[in-house]
This record gives structure tokens, sequence and C-alpha cells, in this order.
């Protein structure tokens, strides 16, 4: 029984179906007797098959009378199969459309799919149940596991289900049996239509469902007039860009970038996923001794790919250490650890960084403009994740326009440059590759990776902390 | 009144009024089968004045069965008592008249639709009938919903609505029925198991359905074997939207 009630807020308008109602404007056109597609009694082996139309007739009457050209009318087809408003005699699961000698028919109005109203599971459950009646055992295995289910959810209606299936069935009984025969036909093509064997797709499939009837137009009231209206000057107020800019930003983004598409130019040595061979990515990993050519020719495109790429940026620490102007760094990395990390840590973190970069003769002091350094050390008195976010933008621009370029002239980057290897590509022969599909081996487990990142941060930071002169001249004088 | 103090009478008078509601509620399902037969064959090729009037006639039917069961059924119900034997009958009649009734009027949403799109009014609409591929006429259904008796011998005289107004009608009933019924439906534990009614045919009747099933399987014409949907030879995908083609 349906729960029914007056204030229903429920969403029960199908989206997208309002093509149907064209289509059956289309099916009924089809099917006149005079302009229609051209159909007979078919005879096949002793039996006769009422009223049945070749694939190839429906094919050309939609070329001829939609003024379409072949494949067209065979997806057009197609969709009035997948709709329900034709189905195929032989092979009735695949709900495709041959423009052959294969045979169709026209559906019957009752069954056609109709916007307002789903096919209902308790229909289902009593046509499984007729079909179980029928003949035991003819359920298919889905068909089978959908009834189990039927019956345990709607249990409290099953004597129902089943009486009317017995009635149904033998009111079917009633007729002649070649309409019998078309009858059932029908209604499992129909519950094709509707509740699809599994792995085939759906034409009625459709999303959400939503809440307004996407059919009916909307009265033209004052709040409609008012909604448009502010709609529309929002719209003005937007910020534009004139589209030769942005499209000269585009072209600039692709000729740096083309030749580092692995859709565009095919990635050295060999793309994993097409040969299963994983040395592009065994090379490329981020705490890899050697980077490739590419990879370091990223860097130079911009700061942004540099400080992302973990190795540039490892190289981009060693660049700063050697001109000990590595606080500008290691605040923008303290500054992200804060925006990423969790609220608990955020005080401490915050109190941290204080002490480190922003107090006044702090051991890393970080140069920023006085109004900046102003602003963020009022806002941590209550810290928030974006309490850096200025410091940090000045202290990303400081690096970009400065540093960046000074590294990519430095001796560091060159030699990076040098070191870089470019793999050969690799040519694998077919036994090859199935010999590759057949090693495929899972990669290091992630929590490994993890932990390793974690003893090495932990490691950075100490040899980063600053130095404590007593222990230095102490383990020295010691060696004394 | 508990039931020690029934007098015989009572108890026999209950028992037959639940009797009468159960074979209505049987002839309620044989109607609403008929009708649904029938109705599949609107809008095609064997549509006619003929099959219409034959619809409304079963219609009226049940509408009369409908009435006269929704009022017996009411008055069982809430004048019943706590402990009842026949609680459990009495309640699964009522679930099982609920969704006869949603059922059928789910019947009649579809039947007015498409009478709304095929009007038989002129004569050049028998052309956007579809040949759906019927030989037959629906008469021996119709003559099968004929024969249904309401079973209890008062006659009611209730007019019978037209199709429109008895949509609205089922509707009222089931708001009453949910109102002044307080029964949890889904506490009524059916008397059917799962799978059993594929048992109980008789061996005739048994045999006659499996070359049905032969039947309906035409012969595949044997097309190139492609298991995919499309032509290309690399589509391995069963479905509609390849984007192969």
């Amino acid at each position: 029984m349906t729960v029914r009630s007056d204030r229903d807020h429920g969403q029960r308008y199908r989206p997208r179906m309002s093509c149907l109602k064209k289509v059956e404007a289309t099916v009924v056109q089809m099917q006149d007797p005079s302009t229609g597609v051209k159909g007979a009694n078919q005879k096949l082996n002793v039996t006769t098959i009422p009223h049945a139309i070749t694939g190839q007739d429906i094919v050309a009457w939609i070329t001829k009378n939609m003024n379409m050209d072949n494949d067209e009318a065979q997806a057009f087809g197609t969709m009035l199969v997948a709709f329900g408003y034709i189905y195929p005699l032989q092979d009735h699961k695949k709900l495709v459309l041959r423009p052959d000698g294969s045979l169709y028919r026209f559906q019957t109005p009752y069954f056609w799919p109709v916007q307002k109203w789903k096919a209902e599971d308790t229909d289902y459950a009593i046509y499984l149940a007729k079909r179980n009646i029928r003949k035991k055992g003819v359920l298919d295995a889905y068909e089978q596991e959908e009834y189990n289910k039927l019956h345990k959810w709607m249990n409290h209606k099953w004597d129902f289900i089943v009486m009317q299936a017995k009635e149904q069935y033998h009111a079917g009984k009633a007729r002649q049996k070649a309409d019998r025969v078309v009858f059932d036909c029908k209604e499992r093509a129909y519950w094709i239509v509707h509740r699809p064997p599994p792995q085939t797709h759906s034409a009625m499939d459709y999303g959400l469902d939503r809440h307004i009837d996407p059919n009916a137009e909307e009265k033209k009231t004052y709040d409609y007039y008012r909604r448009i209206n502010i709609y529309t000057q929002q719209a003005i107020m937007r910020s534009r860009v004139k589209s030769s800019v942005s499209l000269g930003a585009l072209v600039k983004y692709m000729t740096t970038f083309k030749n580092h598409d692995p859709f565009l130019v095919p990635c050295l040595p060999s793309n994993p996923w097409q040969t299963d061979d994983d040395s592009y990515w065994e090379l490329n990993k981020p705490d890899v001794e050697i980077p490739t050519k590419m990879r370091v020719e990223r860097w130079s495109f911009s700061f942004y790919e540099l400080l992302n790429d973990p190795r540039g940026r490892a190289d981009f620490k060693i660049f700063l250490k050697k001109e000990f102007s590595g606080e500008n760094l290691a605040f923008w990395e303290a500054a992200e650890e804060l925006k990423w990390g969790t609220a608990a840590s955020m005080s401490e973190k915050v109190e941290h960084i204080f002490k480190t970069f922003l107090a006044p003769g702090a051991p890393r002091w970080i140069n920023i403009d006085g109004r900046t350094m102003g602003l963020t050390v009022k806002g941590l008195e209550h810290p928030h994740r974006y309490v850096l976010d200025a410091a940090q933008t000045h202290i990303f621009m400081l690096m970009k326009k400065d540093t960046f370029y000074r590294y990519l002239k430095s001796p560091v980057y060159k030699e990076i440059q040098k070191k870089a290897i470019s793999p050969a590509p690799h040519d694998f022969s077919e036994a090859q590759l199935q010999q590759n599909m057949r090693n495929r081996r899972p990669s290091i487990n992630p929590i490994i990776t993890w932990q390793k990142e974690q003893e090495e941060k932990a490691k950075a930071a100490a040899a980063a902390g600053p130095v404590d002169i007593k222990k230095l001249m102490a383990s020295k004088l010691d060696r004394k | 009144m508990s039931r020690w103090r029934q007098s015989v009478v009572e108890i026999q008078t209950r028992k037959r009024q639940v009797n009468e509601c159960e074979r209505a509620q049987a002839a309620l399902s044989k109607v609403t089968a008929c009708f649904q037969q029938m109705a599949t064959s609107l809008g095609s090729n064997m549509d006619g004045s003929f099959l219409r009037e034959e619809l409304e006639e079963t219609r009226t039917v049940a509408h009369k069965i409908c009435s006269g069961l929704h009022r017996r059924l009411l008055s069982l119900l809430i004048e019943m008592e706590q402990g009842q034997e026949d609680k459990e009958q009495v309640e699964r009649l009522w679930v099982m008249i609920l969704s006869s009734l949603e059922n059928f009027q789910r019947d009649l949403k579809k039947v007015k639709v498409l009478q709304e799109i095929f009007p038989l009014t002129q004569r050049k609409d028998r052309q956007a009938l579809i040949n759906a591929g019927y030989a037959g006429g629906t008469s021996e259904v119709a003559a099968r919903a004929a024969m249904v008796q309401t079973p209890w011998l008062s006659v009611e005289e209730t007019a019978s609505p037209d199709l429109k107004n008895h949509i609205v009608e089922i509707d009222v009933l089931l708001e009453e029925m949910f109102q002044r019924v307080n029964v949890p439906l889904w506490s009524v534990e059916p008397t059917q198991e799962a799978w059993v009614e594929g048992v109980s045919t008789q061996d005739g009747g048994q045999e006659e359905d499996e070359s049905l099933e032969d039947i309906m399987e035409v012969e595949v014409v044997s097309q190139n074997s492609t298991s995919g949907c499309c032509n290309h030879h690399n589509c391995k995908v069963g479905c509609l939207l390849c984007l192969l083609s």
C-alpha cells in the first residue's frame, strides 16, 4: 500500500522524458495503414506471425519521412525500440533496431511509457508471479532475485499479488491463442524496457526525480518576473574578461603544455595504462633521485608547477639553502600545513609559526610589508585556518618574482637539467605486452609511503631547526 | 463483549459476513483482471465502440462490488474487538481490498488517458489506431467478467459514476478507509508462500503453456554474430550508447 499524504513534497516528475510525447506522434504516423511502415503477416515455418514489420522497412520509412540519412535513421529507430514503442520479436532482450530482415511489432498503447507514471513494483510482482504460474522455472536469474526481493518487501500484499496473478492468467486464457501469444510478447517487452536485465543500458534511466513538472509551462506571475529580474541583474554585475584575453591565455597554456600531455604526445618511456609497464611511474616518483627531463622542463614553466612537484620543491629548497634564504619557503610550507591540517593542532601550529617567523627578532623572520604584518599578527589572536592567507600570498609573490628567476639561472638548476634522464621509448611486441599484463603487481602499500614521508619530514624538521651552539661546541670539545 | 458472551447467532453472522467479503474480494480480483485484459486492447486495431462499451460494463460491475465490499468490510473492522479469532483474516482482507482498489485505480487512470489520446468520434480517428497484431476481440474476457456475481443477496441501487468521477471516488474511498481504520498494514502475514503458486496448475494447462513459450520465441534469423550493439569490430559493449559507431 502506498503511503499517501496531503502535503507531499515528493519529487515525482521525471525529467528528460518529455520526448516521449513527440515520439508517440511519430509512432502513430508510422503505423498508419496507408502512409506508414508496410507490415504484413509473416510466415515463418509453420506459424504465421501476425502483423510484423522488418527492421529495414522501418529504417527506410524513417529516412524518407523524416529526411535523415541512414545512420541517423538507424539511431532513431533504436531509440524507438529502447523506449518500448516497437519491440523485437527475435532476440527480445536486446533492444536494438537491426536494419535487416529481423521482425518487429508495434507495442499496444496500454504498454507505452508515459512520463507521468512509473512502472510500479506491484505490477512487476504480479507479472513475475504470472510467469511463474504459467511455467515453473522459467524466470531468469535476475528475475528470480527480483521476485525474492519483492516478496520480502511486499510481504503484506503477497496474497493480493498471487490472487491477481492467477486471475489475470485465467483472464488471458479466455482469449484466442494467437492473441494470447501476442499479448504475452507485449507484456514481456514492456517489462524488459522498464526492468532491464542486468548489465544492459536502459533508455528509461533519467537521474533524479524533479519537484516540478518539466513539461508544465510556468505561469508568468509577479514572482516569476521578480526572479528573472534578480537573475539578470546579478548576471550583469559579474566581472568580465574580454574573450581575446581569455582565449590568449588558453592558447598560451596549450602551447606551453602540449608536449606534456599524454593524450597528445606519447609519454616516455611508455604509457603504463597501455603497456602495463610501470617504469613511467617509477621514474616519476616524488622522492626519486634523478628526475626525468620532461619533469625538469615543467618546473621552468611556472613557479606554481615547481612548488607543486615534490621533487621540484626539494630542489628549490637546496637552492635556497645555498642562498641562505630558506625562511620564505619554510613559512609558505608552514602556512599550507595550517590550511590543510587538523583543527585540533591549529592553535599550537599558529604559536610555533609566530615564534619562528613573525615575532620581531624571530630566528627565521620573514620580510613582509608592515601592513600585512600588522593584519596577520592581529588575526593571530583569534586564529583560524586562513589567518595566514595574506602573508602567504605575499611571500608567494616575492618568491615568484624574485627567487624563482634566480633559481632558473642558478647552477643548481642547470646541474639538475644536465643530470636529468630522458628514457628511451619502449617498443613492446604483442607477446611482451601479454607478459606485462600477466606480471602486473600491486605497488607499495600507501601506509608505508606515508610513514616514509613522515620520517623524512621529521628529519628535515630536526635538520632545519636552529642549531644548538652549545651542543655543537660540546661535541667539538669532546672530540678534542 | 468478550467472545464468551457472544451468542452463537452473532458468531455465525459474523462468519457469514467475512465469507461474503472474501468471495467479494475474489470477484473483484476477477473483474479487475478482465478489465486489465480489455484495457490492453485500447488504442490498438481492435479498439472500437464495442470494446469501450464492454469496458464500461465491466467497470460498472467492479464499482458495484467495490462499494458493497467497502461498506461491509468497514463495518466489520469497526466492530472488531481485540482478540477476535478472525482478526487476522479480516485484516488480510483489508490489505487486499486496499491493494485491489489502488491497482484498479491505476488501470482506470490509464484507460482514461488512452481514451483521450485515441478518441473514436470521427471516422478518420480509426487510422490512428496502432496495428498491434491482435486478431480477435476480447468478448470472451468481457463475458467472463459479466459472469461474476455480487455475492450478497440484497440488491443495492447505487448509481454508477462515469470514469473521471470513479477515479475521484476511489480516492475518497481510500482516504476514508485510512482514516477510519487503524490497522498497520505491514503487520499482516500472507497465507501464500513465495514460489508456491506455480505448482498448482493442472497438467493439461501446463503443457499448453510450454508450447506457448516456444511460440513466443520466434526463430532467430542467424545474423553475423556480433556480441556488441553495433557492427564495429571492437565493440564488446552490449549497451545502447556505444560511442564507437
